[in-house]
């Protein structure tokens, strides 16, 4: 567990004997371009030098006035796969508790931590315990916070449902325009078949194999496609704003839903088509 | 090469075809157009009949109800001794499958299939086990003298050689009779008389063929010419 300072730096050229260590973000020591090795000045008055966060008071409390102290920067970290914290645009850094205390000014007063899991935990059941056995707080899932403090991501949601919504009914359209133009190509043969003693069922069986066949390729062609975008936005992403988390995802289920889906869509798309032209006699069909 | 040879004639000396004072009349907005109009015809077991006459006579009407893919307004069609004016649309499909091989002007070969698959075709619909066809597909190709084109797609097949794997898969079921309109239509004069020359083989071997042509030579190789005109058989009926 690490706490995390949401408060303000300034950085100095001043030196220490033996001073504490800290550690800082990537995106942090990129921007202010610090290396492992490097001495800086916390302190809790934001503003005294060329580069400051303040995030400290959108908190809640004012900083109490510290003294500031001169550390080491011991390591550079790559930060959690947290939603929430991705496009704030705040810098971490890590730091001892009592060194925190000092140099907030706070004692040991406790605004909120961060309990980093191991990805086999049960978090659902680790917050539930906690919530059951501790008192005076409460936990969280990060994801949940995400949810509560930004209706961004509820819109985003629901702006990606609307987009599948949208996607699902279009290409429903166009696959059911495919199939009809390409059984319509064939009315003659088709036509013929039937002359020759093959049944409306055994027509419509194969437009319907080959509608399905349509529809599958078409899908796993849009979830290698899918797979691709998903790694061009995750690589583009996470570079940008310098976090492990995921951007996009291609999971199973969704390969299985898009793919049922999809032979769903084509089956239907070649009912409607055979049927159309089955119906029609096959004199007919020969525009005699 | 005597593969497609049909099964030696029956017993049953009745024509294979019988039409009987055969009417089809069509609304054409609203006018009525009367395309045949009282048609009697037989046509014997293993016989090869042209039918022929100018445009909008009535040929094409004739072997569309030969071939049960239309019914006649008045009067009654048989073939092979059974009634075939009336059936529902599943019964006269099936009875095409059996009974009845189509050649047509286009050869309406399904193209994703190879010559071989095209030919089986119809005795896959027909339930014949898969060996039993593949061998019998290869015979007919074999027959047409297809025999090196077996896995040829109908693109990579000029036209006559098209209308050879057409022949072929006409014969697939062991057809009672053979029905071919404007089979020469498309082709150039001397795969035409190819085709006309596998015709009088095909016939020779038994097989009853009915074909609807304005190709003087391919009428010329029928043993009967029938001559229509204004939806009347005016030459060579019954």
């Amino acid at each position: 567990m690490l706490l995390t300072l949401i408060g303000a730096l300034l950085l100095l050229q001043t030196q220490q004997n033996q001073p504490r260590t800290v550690a800082i973000d990537e995106s942090f020591a990129a921007r202010a371009n610090l290396k492992v090795g490097d001495r800086v000045t916390v302190s809790s008055r934001p503003g005294a030098d060329d580069f400051a966060v303040m995030t400290a008071t959108r908190t809640g409390y004012t900083p109490i006035a510290a003294a500031p102290e001169t550390v080491l920067i011991a390591a550079i970290v790559r930060r959690g796969a947290d939603p929430s914290e991705v496009a704030r645009g705040d810098f971490l850094l890590r730091m001892h508790l009592d060194q925190l205390q000092q140099v907030s000014g706070y004692g040991d007063r406790v605004d909120r931590f961060a309990i980093a899991t191991k990805p086999s935990a049960n978090i659902g059941q680790t917050v539930n315990r906690i919530n059951h056995v501790a008192f005076g707080f409460r936990a969280y899932r990060s994801r949940d916070i995400a949810v509560e403090t930004s209706r961004t991501f509820q819109v985003v949601s629901r702006f990606h449902r609307a987009i599948g919504v949208i996607t699902i009914v279009a290409s429903s359209v166009f696959l059911l325009c495919i199939m009809v133009l390409k059984v319509e190509e064939r009315r003659r043969d088709i036509a013929a078949l039937r002359l020759m003693g093959i049944s409306r069922w055994s027509v419509v069986q194969s437009i319907i194999i080959e509608a399905a066949l349509v529809a599958v390729l078409g899908s796993v062609l849009g979830v290698a496609l899918g797979w691709a975008a998903s790694l061009f936005v995750n690589w583009h992403y996470q570079a940008l704003y310098r976090t492990p988390l995921a951007f996009s995802m291609v999971t199973p289920p969704i390969v299985a839903l898009a793919v049922s889906l999809s032979l769903l869509l084509g089956i239907g798309a070649g009912i409607l088509a055979s049927l159309r032209l089955v119906r029609t006699p096959p004199l007919v069909l020969f525009g005699r | 090469m005597t593969e497609p040879t049909q099964t030696p004639a029956a017993p049953d000396e009745r024509p294979i075809v019988s039409l009987r004072d055969v009417r089809r009349d069509y609304a054409l907005g609203a006018e009525r157009v009367h395309a045949l109009q009282g048609v009697t015809l037989d046509v014997e077991r293993g016989d090869y009949v042209a039918i022929v006459g100018p445009s909008g006579c009535g040929k094409s009407t004739l072997l569309n109800l030969i071939g049960v893919i239309d019914q006649p307004t008045s009067g009654t069609v048989e073939i092979g001794g059974k009634r075939v004016d009336d059936m529902s649309d599943w019964e006269a499909t099936s009875f095409r499958l059996y009974n009845i091989g189509f050649v047509f002007q286009r050869f309406y070969l399904m193209p994703i299939l190879s010559a071989l698959e095209n030919v089986a075709l119809p005795m896959a619909e027909a339930k014949v086990p898969r060996e039993e066809r593949r061998e019998r597909a290869a015979q007919l190709l074999a027959y047409v003298g297809l025999s090196n084109r077996e896995r040829h797609r109908p693109s990579e097949l000029s036209g006559g050689e098209q209308q050879r794997v057409a022949i072929a898969r006409a014969l697939a079921n062991r057809p009672t009779l053979v029905l071919a309109d404007e089979p020469t239509g498309e082709l150039d004069a001397h795969t035409g008389a190819e085709i006309i020359s596998l015709f009088q083989r095909l016939n020779a071997d038994g097989t009853t063929i009915v074909v609807v042509t304005h190709d003087e030579g391919l009428a010329d190789a029928a043993r009967r010419k029938i001559h229509m005109r204004d939806g009347k058989v005016v030459d060579g009926s019954a």
